[in-house]
């Protein structure tokens, strides 16, 4: 007899002794936490608007006086473009011809290609927000789709090289990092155990 | 207006806000010495030790001079508002304007209640070890330690009550130390494996293997929390 999955969860799961933190956010952290993270990033407009320079708790942005492009915040452009006051200029990496010549590179290369470390979160939250102003979203999300494929595969087979002690991460970006660290963490712990001092295992 | 009253008041409650309010200027960094990028501004610092701390296996030592130059400044964006809110003939850019500087304290708030929370669970967490150990109390604030000592002086009465006191004298302790199994008090677990970026050139570090390892700026390495908290407590390195 096999037991249901949720059954065997609700057992072994401990109480939770404190609600300080829930569970799902004490081993890492979650990607709309990423991507707040991410929306700190620099992106160009074509303001709609106009508005005075102003303070910031991260800087001074502004002034913005159409059609004059400005440089603000991720989260402020998406903000305004959801109500119709800016055009978001897409970084130069979100073009197809970047994309299309990444892709080959990455499927070519043995090691993961240069992209910006926050560039997943970035180009989800572009696409969501501003796809009109990205010219051929459609063949975009193909494109990202492919190249993550082609780098979730490197992953899992530099997953061999895992030690006690250290593994380079080259080139990973950050929803990467974040995608593998569960299961790259709890295999360095168990080679950690396995490779303690033995005198320390005795009697366990 | 009451609703943006309770929020401020909610964040006056914070622990560690007091005090501190001289660092009040949102001007980077000053002790920040890295000469090619830009200074990192207080939000992004805090950022980079709020995600540390989610990491990190340990109690990090607390920010609270980033944290408490960051609530004044959310305090006094807060006043700004309220006051250009007040203005009957505000234009349709200033309503903008605001709109935008609300957001904005919104997401600084997200980040200082997640640190705190995420402080808060490790302090529950490791209450007994923080009570026992004096080195690991100057890491935290006033605040936090006095929470630390109620927490554990709770929960060992719970014990007592509920449990200990109907056992036979030599089973009660709560401080047994027994070969060959866990510590009775919950302590960090520093083999724990971590994913650090190094932020500048690091000074090399032993591997548990024996080894040393030097990081170059701009590594990524996944390696045992043990190895790189030195790096860590300097600024040299960053957990991601």
């Amino acid at each position: 007899m096999t037991w249901p999955n949720d059954l065997i969860s609700d057992v072994s799961s401990p109480v939770p002794q404190t609600m300080a933190l829930p569970l799902s956010l004490r081993n890492s952290v979650t990607p709309p936490e990423l991507e707040l993270i991410a929306s700190e990033e620099l992106v160009e407009i074509i303001p709609l608007i106009s508005m005075e320079r102003t303070a910031f708790i991260s800087g001074a942005y502004g002034p913005l006086r159409p059609p004059t492009k400005a440089k603000i915040p991720l989260w402020m452009a998406m903000n305004l473009k959801m109500k119709k006051k800016c055009h978001i200029v897409p970084p130069d990496w979100l073009s197809v011809d970047f994309l299309q010549e990444r892709l080959v590179q990455e499927t070519s290369h043995p090691e993961f290609s240069q992209f910006p470390f926050r560039f997943t979160e970035m180009a989800k939250l572009l696409l969501d927000v501003a796809s009109d102003d990205i010219q051929n979203s459609d063949k975009i999300r193909s494109l990202l789709k492919d190249i993550r494929e082609a780098r979730q595969a490197k992953s899992r087979e530099g997953l061999q090289k895992i030690d006690h002690s250290e593994l380079s991460l080259p080139n990973l970006c950050s929803m990467e990092i974040n995608e593998i660290r569960p299961f790259f963490v709890r295999a360095m712990g168990v080679l950690t155990q396995l490779t303690r001092d033995p005198a320390r295992q005795i009697g366990v | 207006m009451p609703p943006r009253r309770t929020l401020l008041d909610d964040d006056e409650d914070f622990p560690m806000a007091g005090a501190l309010t001289r660092a009040a200027a949102a001007a980077p960094d000053p002790i920040t010495l890295d000469f090619g990028a830009p200074p990192e501004t207080l939000f992004q610092q805090l950022v980079r030790h709020w995600l540390n701390e989610r990491h990190a296996p340990d109690i990090l030592p607390v920010q609270a001079e980033v944290l408490g130059a960051l609530l004044d400044h959310i305090r006094r964006q807060t006043d700004t508002v309220q006051a250009l809110r007040g203005d009957p003939d505000s234009s349709e850019a200033e309503h903008v304007r605001i709109m935008l500087v609300q957001t904005e304290v919104e997401r600084v708030k997200f980040v200082v209640r997640s640190y705190i929370r995420t402080r808060l669970y490790k302090i529950e967490k490791f209450a007994r070890y923080v009570v026992a150990t004096p080195e690991v109390q100057e890491k935290l604030s006033q605040t936090e330690l006095d929470h630390a000592k109620r927490f554990s002086q709770l929960t060992e009465n719970h014990f007592r009550v509920s449990v200990l006191q109907a056992l036979p004298p030599h089973q009660q302790g709560l401080d047994d130390n027994t070969p060959f199994t866990p510590p009775m008090a919950s302590e960090p677990d520093k083999s724990h494996a971590v994913i650090v970026h190094a932020r500048e050139e690091c000074p090399p570090v032993r591997l548990p293997d024996g080894t040393t390892m030097q990081m170059q700026k701009g590594q990524i390495v996944l390696t045992p929390y043990a190895v790189v908290e030195q790096l860590l407590a300097v600024g040299n390195v960053e957990l991601i």
